[in-house]
C-alpha cells in the first residue's frame, strides 16, 4: 500500500494553531518586512520513540514540539534565524531583514532568487495503514516483539530496537504570497544486532519502514531472521585483506556509493562557492561510462525521500543527474538556481523546526543495466562482492564507505564471508571505474543523510548492483 | 525551586527538569563573501518522571507549556522500571562564569572578525576561495528535581573556522579557534593554516604497509570515540566492551594519560554538572595507560553496583540535543602535554603520515576499538612534508595500536565536535597503512 500526498482540505486543526489564523499572522509578519524576500516556515511536530537496549526498555516518549524558522533577502544579502516562542516569531523576522541589509552591503556579488510560482494549497499524507491510526500499544508490542526475537538468537550478545516516528505538520508563507501547509510523516523499527563469540564481536544493522504506511512495519520477521543470521555468520568470517581490489557493490551498497561519492557533488549549495568544483562540474561534463544513469526523484512510491514539495515551498521534481554517463543536471535552492541559470528541482529541505533548509537529495536512484550478477562475478579474478551499507562520508571528491559484511571473489566464483570492511576513492575515477550495472534495482527503507548538522531520514535509494574495476579497502 | 518543580510534587514520585536556552550569532563568508548571518534564539525542555516504579518522559519548548507532568507520567505507565532516583542537592564544583565580553558579541563584531580574518590570510595569499565563519553562542542550562538538585549554569564561547578547499582536489585545509574569550585576529592561526595550505600542492601516496602516524589533535576522536564506546556504561553493564574487566591493567601505551576534567577553570565546555545534576569531578580514566574507571551515569553505574561518575550527557555520537536521553559521555577530556614541538616530532620521522581527519570513522567497529578511515593529511618522508595523501586508508585497534606510542607534542588543541577538551598531537609508532 502506498501513501500519498496530494492537495486537499487543511488539516491543521489544533485550537491553538488553527491553521487559517496562523497562516494569517505568518503571512503578515513576512509581507510587512523591510526586504527583497522573505519567507517563514512554521511546524507542529509529535515524536514517538521507543527504544530497548538488550532486554531493558530505556526509553517510551511521545510528545509534541514547535517552532519557526524565518529567512530574508535584502540589498543582495541574507540572513535566517531561527525560534522556538511563536510569539518572538516578529521580532526575529525584524532582526533577520536588518541582518541582510547589513549583509548585502558587505556582498559583492548581489545573492538573488529564480523565480518560482507563488503556492497557495494544502498537501496532507494520506494511506490505507496510516501509522497515526495505529495504537501506541500496538507498536509498542511490535517492537518488543522484534526485540525479543533477537535476543533469542544463538551468539547474539545484545541488541538495539527502536521504534522511531516522526509526524511533522508545517505550515510555509513567503512575501511573494504563497501559503502552503504539509505534512510529513514517517516511522522506522530500527537497530542493530549485536553477535559475540569469544573477542570477536560484530553489528548488523537492520530498518524497516520509511514512510507512513504501517503495512511496511508489520510482519517483518522473516526479514528479522535473515539479519540475526548474517550477525551470527559473521563471526565465522575473517577480515578483509587492505589493499586495491575490484568489487561488486550490492545494491544497499551501490545506494550509498552514489548518493555519498556522486550525490552530494549534485547538491548546487555546496559548488556554489567552489570555484575549482564548478568548472569541474559543469553540465555536459564526461564522468562515466555511458551505461551510467543517475536521477534524483522525490516522487518514487513507497521511498523514504517521497514529497511533494520542499521547504522553500518549490514542487519537487525528478532531476536526470547523470544521462549515459554525461552530467545533465543538478539539486537547487531558489537561490543556487538563479546562481547557476539552471531549472528549479525543489531540493530544499529542512530536518525540523529550528534548522534552516539546505539543498539535499530526495531518492536518488541509478537506472538498471543489462548484466547479471553472476557476469559480475565471473568477471573478476581476485575481489571482493560487499553487501549491505554501513554508512558512509564524503568530503569533495573523497569518498568513504563501510560494508556490513562481504564474500571474497576468487577465479570468478564467490568465496569465503568477509567483515570489518571499509572502502575509499575519489570520485571521478571511480565513477569511470564503473564497468557493469545489473538489471534489477532495490530501495531503502531507511533514510539517513548528515549535512549542515542535519540528520536527515527523508532521504532514499533505489539502485542495482554495480561493479567498480578498482577501489581502495582499508582491511587489515 | 522552579514552579514546574513545585507543582510536580504530590502528582509524581520523583520528577526532573532539564531546561536549555540558547541564543547564538553565526555569520559565514564563503568564498571569501559573506554568504549569510543566522541567529537562533532557543528553548528546550526535557521532563523526567518516576511514577509508580516507572520511568517516563517527555519534551516541549518551555517548563510552562501544559500538561508535561500528565504527559511524562503517561510514557511512565508504559516504561521500565525505574532502577535509579534523579540527583539530590549537590556539591558542585565552583566554574567560572561567562565572559561578558564574549556573551555580548554582536553580527557586526562578528563580520568585522570574519573580514580582519579574510584581509590578513590574502594579504599574504590571495588566490584561495576562503571560508570563514565566526560564531558567539551563550547557553544556560537549568536541571532541578523534587529529590533537592537545583544546578544552574551558563557558559559563552566564540568559534573561528577558517578553511579553503584544496585545488583539484575537493577536500580542504581547516583550523579551528575556540574560547571562552572573545576572539581577536588569530595570528597563530592563521599562520599555521597558511603553512598547511602550502604543504598541500604536491600529492603523495604510501606503500601500502605498516608505519608511524601523528594524529593531530582535530583527528583525536579517531582513537578518543573508540576508547568511549569501550568506557561507556552501557558496553560496562552488557559485557560488550573489550575492557570491561581490565579497570587495574594497562590497556594503553604507558605514556598516554587521559583526564575527565569538566570543571577545569577557563576551560572550554567546563560545567560543573552533568546532564543529570550529578556533579562533576577532575579525575583520570586512563593513567600512564592503565585503566581507571569507567563513564557512568545514573542508570549504569546502579546497574554495575556503583555510583554515577557525573558523565551523563544528551549528546550521542551523531548530534544528541534535549530530546536524547542521558547516556554516558566523556564531558571533557584531557591528554596532558608532552615536551616536544609537533614539528620536532615530524622532524625524527622517516617516513610517516601526519593525520588531521579521518572520514568514513562511523562505518568501522569502534565499540572493539577498531577504525578503518580515508586519511586526510600529510606524507612525511625524511622529516618533511612531501605532500597532501591521497588514496589512503588507515587501520587500528586502540588497544593494540596505541601500546605503542612514542611522543607526545607539546602543543595541545580542541578535538573536532565530538569531544570536548584539550589534546596534543600523538604519535604511534606503527599503524596499518593501504596505499599504493
Amino acid at each position: 500500500m502506498q501513501c500519498a500526498a496530494e492537495p486537499l482540505e487543511s488539516r491543521y486543526t489544533s485550537e491553538e494553531s488553527d491553521g487559517d489564523a496562523m497562516k494569517e499572522k505568518l503571512a503578515g509578519i513576512v509581507g510587512g518586512l523591510s526586504a527583497d524576500y522573505a519567507d517563514l516556515r512554521y511546524e507542529e511536530n509529535r515524536k514517538t520513540r521507543i527504544s530497548f537496549k538488550g532486554n531493558q526498555l530505556v526509553e517510551v516518549a511521545s510528545y509534541e514540539t514547535s517552532g519557526g524558522h524565518v529567512r530574508a533577502y535584502a540589498k543582495g544579502g541574507k540572513a535566517v534565524a531561527s525560534f522556538s516562542d511563536p510569539a518572538r516569531a516578529g521580532r526575529m523576522a525584524e532582526a533577520v531583514a536588518t541582518s541582510a541589509a547589513i549583509a548585502g552591503g558587505r556582498r559583492a556579488k548581489p545573492l538573488r532568487m529564480a523565480d518560482a510560482p507563488v503556492v497557495t494549497e494544502n498537501f496532507p499524507i494520506h494511506c490505507e495503514q496510516d501509522l497515526r491510526k495505529v495504537s501506541f500499544q500496538e507498536k509498542l508490542d511490535l517492537t518488543t516483539h522484534y526485540n525479543q526475537m533477537i535476543l533469542e538468537g544463538a551468539e547474539i550478545a545484545t541488541a538495539e530496537t527502536n521504534y522511531d516516528e516522526f509526524v511533522s505538520r508545517r505550515i510555509f508563507v513567503n512575501s511573494e504570497g504563497s501559503v502552503i501547509e504539509y505534512e510529513i510523516v514517517l516511522a522506522n523499527i530500527l537497530g542493530f544486532i549485536v553477535s559475540k563469540r569469544g573477542n570477536v564481536m560484530q553489528r548488523v544493522r537492520f530498518a524497516f519502514g520509511g514512510d507512513a504506511d504501517f503495512a511496511r512495519i508489520r510482519g517483518r520477521e522473516e526479514d528479522l531472521k535473515k539479519r540475526i543470521a548474517f550477525a551470527q555468520q559473521l563471526l565465522d568470517a575473517e577480515p578483509a585483506k587492505a589493499g586495491l581490489f575490484p568489487v561488486i557493490l550490492d545494491p544497499s551498497e551501490s545506494g550509498v556509493f552514489i548518493h555519498e561519492a556522486f550525490g552530494h557533488l549534485s547538491e548546487a549549495d555546496g559548488l556554489q562557492n567552489n570555484p575549482a568544483f564548478r568548472e569541474k562540474l559543469q553540465l555536459g561534463a564526461k564522468l562515466a561510462k555511458p551505461i551510467l544513469n543517475v536521477y534524483d526523484d522525490p516522487s518514487l512510491p513507497a521511498h523514504p525521500g517521497t514529497y511533494v514539495i520542499d521547504d522553500e515551498g518549490v514542487r519537487g521534481v525528478r532531476t536526470e543527474l547523470i544521462t549515459e554517463g554525461i552530467l545533465s543536471g543538478r539539486l537547487h535552492s531558489r537561490e543556487t538556481a538563479a546562481e547557476f541559470g539552471e531549472p528549479l528541482s525543489g531540493n530544499m529541505r529542512a530536518v525540523g523546526e529550528v534548522y534552516t533548509p539546505v539543498v539535499r537529495m530526495s531518492n536518488i536512484g541509478i537506472m538498471p543495466g543489462t548484466d547479471t550478477f553472476d557476469d559480475m562475478v565471473a568477471s573478476i579474478d581476485h575481489g571482493y562482492y560487499l553487501v549491505g551499507a554501513k554508512g558512509g562520508q564524503t568530503s569533495g571528491d573523497q569518498f568513504t564507505f563501510g560494508a556490513q559484511w562481504g564474500y571474497r571473489i576468487e577465479d570468478g566464483k564467490l568465496g569465503t564471508m568477509v567483515r570489518d570492511i571499509n572502502m575509499s576513492g575519489e570520485l571521478f575515477s571511480t565513477l569511470q571505474a564503473i564497468s557493469m550495472v545489473g538489471g534489477k534495482t532495490e530501495g531503502s527503507e531507511r533514510g539517513g543523510c548528515g549535512k549542515a548538522g542535519q540528520s536527515n531520514r527523508l532521504s532514499g535509494k533505489d539502485t542495482p548492483p554495480i561493479k567498480i574495476d578498482q577501489v581502495t579497502i582499508g582491511g587489515v | 525551586m522552579h514552579e514546574f518543580i513545585k507543582n510536580a510534587k504530590g502528582k509524581v514520585d520523583q520528577a526532573e527538569l532539564y531546561w536549555k536556552r540558547t541564543h547564538s550569532i553565526d555569520v559565514s563568508y564563503e568564498n571569501n563573501q559573506l554568504q549569510e548571518i543566522a541567529e537562533d534564539d532557543l528553548s528546550s525542555v526535557a521532563v523526567r518522571v518516576i511514577h509508580e516504579g516507572k520511568l517516563g518522559s517527555t519534551f516541549a519548548v518551555s517548563p510552562e507549556q501544559e500538561g508535561l507532568v500528565e504527559q511524562a507520567k503517561t510514557a511512565a505507565a508504559n516504561g521500565d522500571k525505574a532502577t535509579f532516583s534523579f540527583a539530590p542537592d549537590g556539591d558542585y564544583a565552583r566554574v567560572e562564569p561567562p565572559n561578558t565580553e564574549t556573551a555580548k558579541l554582536t553580527s557586526e563584531d562578528l563580520v568585522s572578525l570574519c573580514e580582519t580574518t579574510r584581509d590578513a590570510i590574502q594579504s599574504k595569499r590571495d588566490d584561495l576561495a576562503l571560508s570563514i565563519s565566526a560564531q558567539m553562542e551563550k547557553e544556560s542550562l537549568s536541571i532541578e528535581t523534587t529529590e533537592g538538585a537545583q544546578a544552574h549554569h551558563e557558559t559563552a564561547q566564540s568559534v573561528l573556522v577558517i578553511s579553503a578547499p584544496i585545488k583539484g582536489a575537493g577536500i580542504g585545509v581547516y583550523k579551528l579557534g575556540v574560547s571562552t574569550q572573545p576572539q581577536t585576529t588569530p595570528t597563530g592561526l592563521i599562520d599555521e593554516f597558511l603553512e598547511w595550505y602550502g604543504w598541500t600542492g604536491k600529492t603523495s601516496t604510501p606503500a601500502t604497509g605498516r608505519m608511524p602516524v601523528l594524529f593531530a589533535p582535530e583527528a583525536s576522536f579517531l582513537y578518543l570515540l573508540p576508547l568511549w564506546a569501550g568506557l561507556e556504561g552501557n558496553a560496562i553493564e552488557k559485557k560488550t566492551s573489550p575492557i570491561v574487566d581490565r579497570t587495574g591493567e594497562p590497556i594503553l601505551s604507558e605514556n598516554l594519560t587521559i583526564l575527565e576534567d569538566s570543571v577545569s577553570p577557563g576551560g572550554v565546555g567546563a560545567r560543573p554538572f552533568d546532564d543529570e545534576g550529578v556533579p562533576c569531578r577532575r579525575r583520570p580514566v586512563v593513567e600512564n595507560g592503565v585503566l581507571k574507571g569507567f563513564l557512568l551515569d545514573q542508570r549504569t553505574a546502579t546497574a554495575i553496583g556503583q555510583t554515577s561518575t557525573g558523565n551523563a550527557s544528551k549528546r550521542e555520537l551523531f548530534g544528541g540535543g534535549t530530546e536524547t536521553k542521558p547516556s554516558p559521555w566523556p564531558l571533557r577530556w584531557e591528554i596532558p602535554a608532552g615536551t616536544k614541538s609537533y614539528r620536532n616530532i615530524m622532524a625524527g620521522l622517516d617516513e610517516a603520515l601526519l593525520v588531521y581527519y579521518g572520514m568514513g570513522f562511523h562505518s568501522g567497529n569502534y565499540p572493539q576499538g577498531q577504525f578503518s578511515i580515508q586519511a586526510i593529511g600529510f606524507h612525511i618522508k625524511g622529516g618533511e612534508v612531501v605532500g597532501r595523501l591521497e588514496n589512503t586508508m588507515i587501520s587500528a585497534n586502540i588497544y593494540e595500536d596505541f601500546k605503542n606510542v612514542s611522543a607526545i607534542s607539546a602543543e595541545r588543541g580542541h578535538p573536532l565536535g565530538f569531544i570536548n577538551g584539550v589534546i596534543p598531537y600523538v604519535l604511534v609508532d606503527s599503524i596499518q597503512v593501504a596505499g599504493s
